[in-house]
């Protein structure tokens, strides 16, 4: 029986993807896990290995086709097998209609159902051992030349390079790790040029129209803004969002990462950074507070044990948020160096899925544009995201002697949803995570 | 010029008086007369050892021996300065021998070695040596011809004492060049004396199916060049014809053409199986006109040597290209990191 | 500074080196009285006598040869060939003597002779007296093969090239005689070897050489105006030819055209476009690798089919566009 290719669920709460491309096509020989196609998730690019060897056949979706998941985006032929032989069981999985226009059906796929061939060549093929599903007819039936001819076509060896592409984009592919097959080539004859590379990975293409009379740069959708959109949109309407801010006196924190940063330099390590440091004390004051590293299930509240805490990153294509696991078990040095390792991969659009899974709760820090305080959108299926400022030396009342002094300060928003988390909840997070940057000595404890 | 000296010498020499009377006439003393010979005895020996070393594989390509001629290469040598300038041709491991050439690196350059003149680069038809002033051997037949030009020029325009001897054979006589060339050392009157060494053959081409009108000394008169012709075999008539040619040409009145008839033993190059001539002929010459033999004779005759000096002599000579081939057996081949060296100075 | 031609140039440098060093001398075909066929020795004869301005019968191969055989004396000889075609009379010498004696004599001598010859079609003088021969001589090590396309280099490339203590061939072109530019007039000399950027740009590299390099730097005039900025390269030298300067400027701007006026096929672009592809600028070409070069025809004497026997501007134009829009 023909097995049904379906196009794979990867991320728990994933509903479509988006072909990039196809690097096997019909009639195909495909071996169990090897790669198939490329496809977009919401997050990054996955590559789609083969649920069984065999021959691929009756593709019903192309690229850049949007296609839910489950759905049944091919098959696999054994020898013998054509996808005539589907209509014979009662398949549940035979696909209805597509999303998308449907893939180009070959004139090979189309004569599987019915065999046309003159005697002779049938006979050939037998002798030969060729499966005439594969032979395509010159004619109206499969002649012994057509057999000839795919039998002499079989001996050549496959050709190597099948993409027209210069050098320099093949490098750039190779760099930015866009695939070249994803890539439309403005050369002659379809060749890729750097520049259909670059236009790839940095800008999409827009154009300038009148709409109603007003003109406007038109921009289409990449596929990240586009998830950005749907799941913003989602967060803001289903997780009733509450926002609690404090103010925090970052001066121990500071000092503290200055004695690090005295005995780093003198064991030749890196200078550790706030964040870090602040990264540190948030997983310690998740571990307190558990109902913040939650999630909302429905009729049920799921307590990861593992704090996974998210760090929103900006990219040229929009924004990323890679996830530095069990972080409540790493110390300052190592949280600081897969921070760095992170936002390097990030940089160079090398994330892969599991960088960006699994996330439990999300730092995003806009205090690099000197933005005091804001309030950030929770990261589903998270339930609170921190939204970290600018620190500012600011005038404050140290005492209740009323004496004024100027401190290090740093506004923190937490942002939570209240299905899950309650405003005192939320408080007491809060009120742990000011205590923690205050006095780091309390990680101790 | 007259007409006289530019006839063959239908008289030779071979009585002891007509011997001895040329020999005072020409004013060499025994040294020279030994010299010569010794000189002859080496040629002799390392032109044949030169082709046992090929029968063992020791070495490698071609070489083109001379043996047979070497009377023309010592009386030349005796005939001209130390320093004058010397241009070969591809058969010329006597006239190297002859102008004082160091046998052990010729033997080293022979056999490949970076000890050799040239530094294993060159091989037998590329022999140099620019301190004694001998500007090497020419694989291209006639090649050196026009250079000789360049020389004589030089050595005009520079005001210098030293001539400039080009020596080829009788097929390179028939190259473009060998016209132009004559051409223009008779212009400009300069001081180059061209030896033509005829030995019959070119390579397997008898010389009187490629010349049309011989002797080819004869073609200097076209070109205002005095010209002799001379037996080749006979080393005091070499002297005799070469020392007239140069004194011409160093007193600055131009340029000399001399042709020297003469015999190759062996083959063109290793690869001549010398279908082209008969055994018999090779015989006649080895054994009817074979320079050294006439020579000792001489000398025995007139007693300058006796029987056992003279086999001494040839011992000698042999015991030296000996103790070259050692040298050379036991120098180093050219390293392979310096394979691109010498391409440009 | 003064802006003499082309021509003028050379004679220049014969005329100063001849002065600074006295082993200098010319020798060639109706360099004396005549002045030369093109006029570039014209009172040479009367400034330094006949000796040194050394007239000689029609006799290619001994004219090069003699220069070979005095050079071995120490002196400084600067052969002329009267027309580049004739270059064939005098090959042996050229390519089997000159280059080869420092080799093969291991190093024990030099033959530091300079050989004029100019070529090139244009003048309307056919077949045989107008080729662009300077791909043959390329390919025999141990020679140096100058080809300046301005006055400024021509003077500073002769006086380096006498100077040179190997076998120099200094192709010049008949047609370029005339063009005029800046020249000081001390003493300079531009090293053999060394190509030079005759305009920097950022869309393409061009290699040119001589006649072809004034075209192409009028095409990217024009080109500029179109937003197009092409990267001239004069390779100057074509033996030892200075691919480092190529490969770099290729890897700078990812396309490579390579125009002369010798024939195409065995031509040296394609010796210039291997050296390059196989280079690390490999990864960073972006366009096919092209080249520009004469058509595979003798020199026809009609001056229409003449014209368009080698490239021109049009041609070069084209190309570069083809080749930066992305066409071809």
């Amino acid at each position: 029986m023909p097995v049904p290719f379906i196009m794979p669920k990867f991320d728990m709460d994933q509903e479509k993807a988006t072909i990039i491309s196809w690097s096997k096509k019909e009639g195909d020989l495909v071996k169990f896990d090897e790669t198939v196609l490329t496809v977009e998730t919401e997050k990054v690019a996955i590559d789609v290995p083969a649920p069984a060897s065999g021959i691929l056949a009756g593709i019903l979706y192309k690229d850049g086709d949007v296609v839910p998941v489950t759905k049944v985006i091919a098959y696999i032929l054994k020898e013998g097998e054509s996808i005539a032989d589907l209509s014979k069981a009662d398949s549940p999985t035979l696909p209805s209609k597509p999303e998308a226009a449907p893939v180009l059906q070959t004139t090979v796929a189309a004569q599987a159902a019915s065999v046309n061939a003159t005697p002779v060549a049938l006979r050939m093929a037998k002798e030969e051992g060729v499966d005439l599903s594969k032979v395509l007819a010159s004619g109206d039936k499969i002649t012994r030349e057509d057999v000839q001819h795919y039998i002499e076509e079989q001996k050549k060896p496959a050709a190597r390079v099948t993409l027209p592409a210069t050098p320099a984009a093949r490098r750039i592919s190779l760099e930015t790790g866009i695939p070249l097959e994803a890539v439309a080539g403005s050369g002659p004859r379809g060749r890729v040029r750097s520049a259909d590379v670059l236009a790839k990975a940095n800008l999409v293409p827009s154009s300038v129209t009148t709409i109603n009379g007003r003109e406007a740069e038109v921009v289409p959708l990449s596929s990240i803004r586009r998830t950005i959109a749907e799941r913003m949109q989602k967060s803001f309407q289903e997780s009733p969002h509450i926002a609690l801010t404090v103010d925090v006196d970052m001066t121990e924190i500071e000092n503290t990462r200055k004695r690090f940063n005295v005995q780093a330099e003198k064991l030749g390590q890196p200078r550790i950074t706030i964040t870090a440091l602040m990264i540190k004390v948030v997983a310690w004051a998740l571990v307190r507070n558990p109902y913040i590293n939650a999630s909302f299930n429905g009729d049920s509240i799921s307590l990861w044990k593992d704090v996974n805490i998210g760090v929103a990153t900006a990219v040229p294509q929009g924004l990323v948020v890679p996830v530095l696991k069990g972080v409540d078990r790493l110390g300052v040095n190592e949280i600081n160096m897969r921070l760095s390792e992170l936002a390097d991969k990030a940089r160079e659009n090398k994330l892969k899925l599991e960088d960006v899974q699994g996330g439990t709760f999300t730092i995003s820090n806009l205090g690099m544009f000197g933005i005091r305080q804001f309030r950030a959108v929770i990261n589903p299926p998270e339930s609170a995201i921190l939204a970290v400022g600018s620190v500012v030396r600011r005038p404050i009342v140290v005492d209740d002697q009323d004496r004024v002094e100027v401190h290090p300060m740093l506004s923190l928003t937490l942002s939570a949803d209240h299905r899950v988390i309650d405003g005192v909840i939320a408080a007491r997070f809060l009120s742990d995570l000011v205590a923690g940057l205050k006095s780091p000595s309390l990680l101790l404890f | 010029m007259s007409k006289d000296k530019g006839k063959i010498k239908e008289k030779d020499i071979g009585t002891r008086e007509q011997f001895e009377e040329r020999v005072k006439r020409l004013g060499l003393s025994d040294k020279n007369l030994i010299g010569l010979y010794r000189t002859m005895c080496t040629v002799r020996h390392f032109e044949y050892m030169a082709d046992k070393l090929y029968a063992a594989g020791k070495v490698h390509g071609t070489m083109h021996l001379s043996a047979g001629q070497e009377a023309v290469a010592a009386g030349i040598s005796l005939a001209v300065r130390p320093d004058d300038y010397l241009i070969n041709h591809h058969r010329g491991h006597g006239h190297f021998i002859a102008k004082g050439a160091d046998i052990n690196l010729m033997m080293a350059e022979f056999l490949g070695k970076d000890t050799g003149y040239n530094r294993g680069r060159g091989g037998s038809m590329h022999i140099a040596d620019f301190q004694s002033n001998n500007l090497g051997a020419n694989g291209i037949v006639g090649g050196g011809i026009p250079q000789a030009v360049g020389v004589g020029l030089a050595l005009q325009m520079q005001k210098r004492k030293e001539i400039c001897i080009c020596i080829f054979g009788d097929g390179a006589a028939n190259e473009g060049v060998f016209h132009e060339a004559m051409n223009m050392v008779a212009l400009w009157k300069l001081p180059v004396l061209y030896i033509c060494e005829n030995n019959k053959y070119g390579m397997s081409m008898d010389v009187e199916r490629a010349t049309a009108k011989l002797p080819i000394a004869q073609r200097a008169e076209a070109y205002g060049i005095p010209w002799a012709c001379v037996d080749g075999n006979e080393v005091v008539e070499v002297y005799d014809a070469m020392k007239i040619a140069a004194d011409h040409v160093r007193s600055g009145k131009g340029p000399y053409f001399v042709e020297a008839i003469t015999y190759r033993y062996f083959g063109h190059s290793k690869s001549d199986r010398n279908l082209y001539r008969s055994k018999e002929e090779i015989n006649d010459w080895k054994q009817n006109r074979d320079p050294i033999m006439r020579f000792t004779k001489h000398l025995l005759q007139s007693e300058i040597l006796d029987e056992s000096q003279a086999q001494e002599i040839g011992g000698q000579a042999e015991q030296v290209i000996l103790k070259a081939v050692e040298f050379a057996e036991a120098s180093p081949e050219p390293d392979i990191s310096t394979l691109m060296e010498f391409v440009y100075a | 500074m003064p802006e003499i031609s082309y021509l003028e140039a050379i004679r220049q440098a014969l005329w100063q080196e001849m002065k600074r060093d006295e082993r200098v001398f010319l020798l060639g075909e109706d360099i004396g009285r005549y002045g030369g066929a093109f006029g570039l020795t014209h009172d040479m004869l009367d400034e330094f006598g006949p000796e040194r301005v050394r007239e000689t019968p029609i006799s290619e191969a001994t004219i090069v040869a003699t220069a070979i055989g005095a050079s071995l004396l120490g002196m400084r000889p600067v052969a002329e060939i009267m027309f580049m075609d004739f270059v064939t009379l005098a090959l042996d010498q050229i390519a089997n003597q000159a280059a080869k004696m420092h080799f093969m004599f291991g190093g024990r001598t030099t033959v530091p002779i300079v050989i004029r010859m100019p070529g090139g079609s244009g003048s309307g003088a056919a077949s045989q007296h107008s080729q662009s021969l300077e791909s043959v001589l390329m390919h025999f090590p141990g020679l140096k093969v100058v080809n300046p396309s301005t006055p400024y280099d021509a003077k500073g490339l002769m006086l380096a090239s006498i100077r040179d203590p190997n076998p120099v061939c200094f192709v010049e072109h008949k047609v370029l005689y005339k063009t005029k530019g800046e020249v000081p007039e001390g003493d300079y000399t531009i090293p053999i070897g060394v190509a030079e950027i005759k305009r920097a740009g950022r869309d393409i590299t061009v290699v040119a050489n001589n006649i072809m390099v004034m075209k192409t730097l009028n095409v990217a005039e024009k080109l500029s105006k179109d937003g197009i900025e092409v990267e001239v390269i004069d390779p100057r030298t074509l033996l030892p030819f200075d691919t480092e300067t190529i490969i770099n400027s290729v890897a700078r701007t990812g396309r490579l055209l390579v125009v002369h006026e010798a024939c195409l096929t065995g031509g040296w672009a394609g010796e210039v476009i291997a050296c390059v592809v196989g280079s690390p600028a490999f990864d960073y070409i972006d366009a096919p690798v092209r080249r520009l070069g004469g058509k595979d025809i003798p020199i026809p004497y009609n001056r229409g089919l003449e014209k368009f026997a080698i490239p021109q501007e049009a041609d070069i134009e084209q190309e570069i566009r083809a080749l930066v829009e992305g066409k071809i």
